[in-house]
């Protein structure tokens, strides 16, 4: 099939246009989406929809949470495919009882009668703005019955994923990596990594709940999200100078989560580290070091350690920043201690 | 037909408000948003308008006079030749001289026009349509039927939870009746209705089943989520019922996405929000409605003005005169309107289903009514005096209804008794049903929180 270089930008965009091509019942909501003269949405995603869709289908919202996943919540209710925007992932803090208590629970609550088939995108990552324009919410979602979380972190899962998010029956929460979208002149992020891949040009999805082997190792299991897996890519090519043979498996998605393939990873590894841009307590990865602790235990040959976040804010000078943030120097060093080499 | 002009809550206190001025006389022709009267109340000073088109009959109250919340102040009639009968309504709680004189200074008493048509407003936005037509029999012995249906309900569950038989919570909408028979009987079947924690009303009325509610209740398998739901979250998608919503003011924006969605798949339904007084003041409320309204969305909020959120007055919850007026401010057409008359509430409901089916948006319909009951089980209601209660309860929609079916219907006695007794049959049959229902089996727990989620990932350690 043919394909193109995509960004994750430009492949989000491609899964959307796809889609509403596809089915009528699908369509934008959020703010600045689609004002003609704007900018797509805080990056661009959306940029050049709502000439080709109109203002119905890429509709731009008032600076109003509640009622931008509430709307996408009553149409998800009575038929329609809404995608919903937040403009930066913190402000879903603003919509929480329209996710947690709305979305999530109106399936369960009505016992199968209705079912909320609704994408929330969410822009998260720390990129110099500081703590109300950075966190990292996977958790909050990841906790709650009712939701499926998904995180890609390349161009080619972001499109697959977020295909198999906009047809899939249950409320689907998308979060994407700022430094990953690949913006372009003044939407460009000065940290960024902006991956570019080769996308098929026409609709694929990738399994919800499915994980990726990004590298094959056999020393120790590094288990990492979003702009985190490209950093354990670094260290794992690293490392690989040293004779230490590190498995890197991308966790796109957090619910589901293929518990069996992580197991199998263990069985060969026998360790396991995660790392992760959220904050330490209660992060995803305190779950899956928690659930492997329960699942594998005898195939582990030392503790599951975390890198994550400190328990702060995200701080906004660029050398707190960086201090902040987990980097492959750091996945570095602490797998040479696990693997005592 | 004969209709009351009812003094809707106004001012902070809840308390009485003076008579000012008339600005219509008896004979006179008027519109929906005609003012008809300026009365003072202790923050402002303000217009009530006719909530329909009509001619004025007589005004019971004259200038000077303290009037309470929920008086009937003057009548309306539909036609000229109506301006003669008599009426059935009963007899106003007027009084010549206030019981309390405030000395406060006043704060803020700037003249308010409650629920004027937006600037935008055109001869269309009128709240009662042209091709307004009478009331039916049928209709009227319907609406009669229901209220009664779901007022037997409601006091058959609370002698049983007196007796310590109901499971769960209960939120009773005694009083409350004729705002959820109105309001669904102006929609049509496939027209959904989004509910809050008390939806048990507005559940019947769209045509739910009163055996899955009562068996849902008692938290049985038969119940329509299968227990999974209980009191507070009834659901009925076949009639239109959506998941009822015990986030209060939660469901606006929902009702307005739904809204959104019919319009999007090309249809002419409508939605319909219910809330009470206690949710204008969320953030939720607000961002549903200015959406709403910038979207011009096919959808009716209905907001009912029982006078407590909980156990605290309105009074002590918004500076403004009516909820109504709210509406201005999103630059949508707002009205207070008598919740205590089935008919009044039918025929505005109806203007505003048909507003939003025109494709001309969202309508704010504020219904004063009063919750017979606590705010739920075991609320006394210590809050409210005797006599407040004795009043509103002296209004009481059903024997209204009933009133009107004797006198302008030529319906007798004994067909109105034995629809009671139907009634009263079909609620001890549901509760019957319910108490004799299984139970769910425990593995129900675990599904349909999810739609497709693969087997495998459920497994436990």
């Amino acid at each position: 099939m043919p394909s193109r270089e995509m960004t994750m930008a430009e492949a989000l965009r491609d899964a959307m246009r796809l889609a509403m091509r596809e089915d009528p019942r699908v369509f934008l909501l959020g703010e600045d989406i689609g004002i003609p003269g704007g900018f797509g949405g805080g990056f661009t995603v959306t940029l050049g929809l709502s000439e080709e869709f109109g203002h119905e289908r890429v509709m731009d919202t008032p600076i109003s949470e509640i009622a931008i996943v509430g709307a996408a919540v009553g149409a998800a209710m009575v038929g329609m495919r809404p995608i919903a925007e937040m403009q930066y992932g913190d402000f879903v803090f603003c919509a929480m009882d329209q996710v947690v208590n709305q979305a999530a629970k109106m399936r369960y609550m009505s016992n199968g009668q209705v079912s909320v088939p609704m994408v929330l995108r969410l822009p998260v990552g720390a990129t110099r703005r500081g703590a109300q324009h950075a966190q990292s919410t996977e958790a909050y979602f990841m906790h709650t019955p009712g939701l499926k979380v998904v995180c890609p972190s390349n161009p080619y899962d972001a499109k697959g994923l977020l295909l198999a998010a906009i047809w899939d029956d249950d409320p689907v929460v998308f979060l994407e990596h700022k430094l990953l979208y690949g913006g372009k002149g003044g939407r460009k992020e000065k940290t960024s990594l902006d991956p570019v891949a080769l996308v098929p040009e026409e609709a694929y999805t990738l399994p919800l709940g499915s994980l990726a082997i990004r590298r094959e190792g056999t020393d120790i299991t590094v288990l990492a999200n979003m702009l985190m897996v490209h950093r354990a890519m670094q260290a794992a090519a690293e490392l690989a100078q040293a004779g230490i043979s590190a498995e890197v498996i991308d966790v796109r998605c957090l619910a589901p989560l293929d518990w069996d393939m992580l197991i199998a990873s263990v069985r060969k590894t026998n360790r396991v580290l995660i790392v992760e841009e959220d904050n330490l307590t209660g992060g995803w990865g305190a779950e899956v070091a928690a659930r492997l602790g329960e699942l594998a235990f005898d195939h582990l040959d030392a503790p599951i350690r975390r890198i994550a976040a400190p328990d702060v804010p995200v701080p906004t000078a660029p050398a707190l920043e960086n201090a902040y943030l987990p980097h492959a120097e750091r996945i570095t060093e602490v797998v040479r201690e696990m693997v005592g080499r | 037909m004969i209709f009351d002009v009812v003094m809707p809550a106004l001012g902070a206190t809840g308390g009485d408000v003076t008579i000012q001025e008339w600005l219509v006389q008896p004979g006179q022709r008027v519109e929906a948003g005609t003012p008809l009267v300026v009365v003072e109340t202790d923050k402002a000073t303000v217009e009530v308008e006719a909530f329909r088109a009509g001619y004025v009959r007589e005004l019971l109250a004259k200038p000077g006079d303290a009037v309470s919340i929920g008086a009937v102040v003057a009548r309306l009639t539909d036609s000229m030749e109506a301006l003669t009968e008599t009426p059935v309504a009963p007899l106003p709680s007027t009084r010549s001289t206030r019981e309390h004189e405030s000395t406060e200074v006043k704060a803020s008493a700037g003249k308010l026009g409650v629920s004027k048509l937006p600037a935008k407003a055109s001869a269309s936005n009128r709240l009662i349509p042209d091709d307004a037509t009478e009331i039916s029999a049928d209709l009227l012995l319907s609406m009669f039927r229901q209220m009664v249906l779901i007022r037997r309900f409601e006091d058959h569950l609370y002698q049983l939870f007196l007796q310590g038989l109901v499971p769960g919570t209960l939120h009773q909408s005694q009083g409350q009746e004729a705002i959820a028979v109105g309001v669904c009987a102006a929609l049509r079947r496939d027209d959904v209705i989004f509910s809050t924690h008390r939806p048990v009303a507005h559940v019947i009325a769209k045509g739910g089943s009163v055996n899955a509610i009562a068996a849902e209740l008692w938290g049985k398998a038969t119940g329509c989520a299968r227990g999974k739901g209980g009191q507070m979250h009834l659901t009925d998608v076949a009639v239109g019922v959506m998941p009822t919503n015990a986030i209060v003011g939660a469901n606006v924006p929902i009702a307005t996405g739904a809204a959104l969605g019919f319009r999007l798949m090309g249809t002419d339904r409508v939605a319909v929000s219910f809330f009470g007084d206690g949710a204008v003041n969320t953030g939720a409320m607000h961002e549903g409605v200015n959406l709403a309204a910038v979207k011009d969305a096919p959808v009716i909020f209905v907001c009912e003005n029982n006078q407590y959120a909980a156990s605290t007055h309105i009074s002590h919850n918004l500076r403004i005169a009516t909820i109504a007026e709210r509406a201005k401010a999103y630059g949508i057409p707002g009205f207070t309107v008598d919740g205590m008359d089935v008919v009044a509430v039918y025929e505005s409901a109806r203007a505003a289903v048909a507003r939003a089916r025109r494709g001309e948006g969202p309508t704010l319909l504020e219904y004063t009514c009063y919750r017979y009951m606590g705010h739920s089980r075991g609320d006394p209601g210590n809050y409210r005096s005797k006599q407040e209660m004795a009043e509103w309860r002296s209004r009481d929609p059903i024997p209204k209804c009933r009133a009107l079916l004797l006198n302008d219907f030529g319906q007798d006695e004994r067909t109105l008794d034995e629809i009671e007794a139907e009634c009263q049959a079909e609620v001890e049959a549901a509760v019957a049903f319910a108490m004799s229902s299984h139970e769910p089996a425990p593995e129900e727990a675990l599904r349909n929180a999810y739609t497709t989620w693969p087997e495998v990932f459920y497994a436990q350690p």
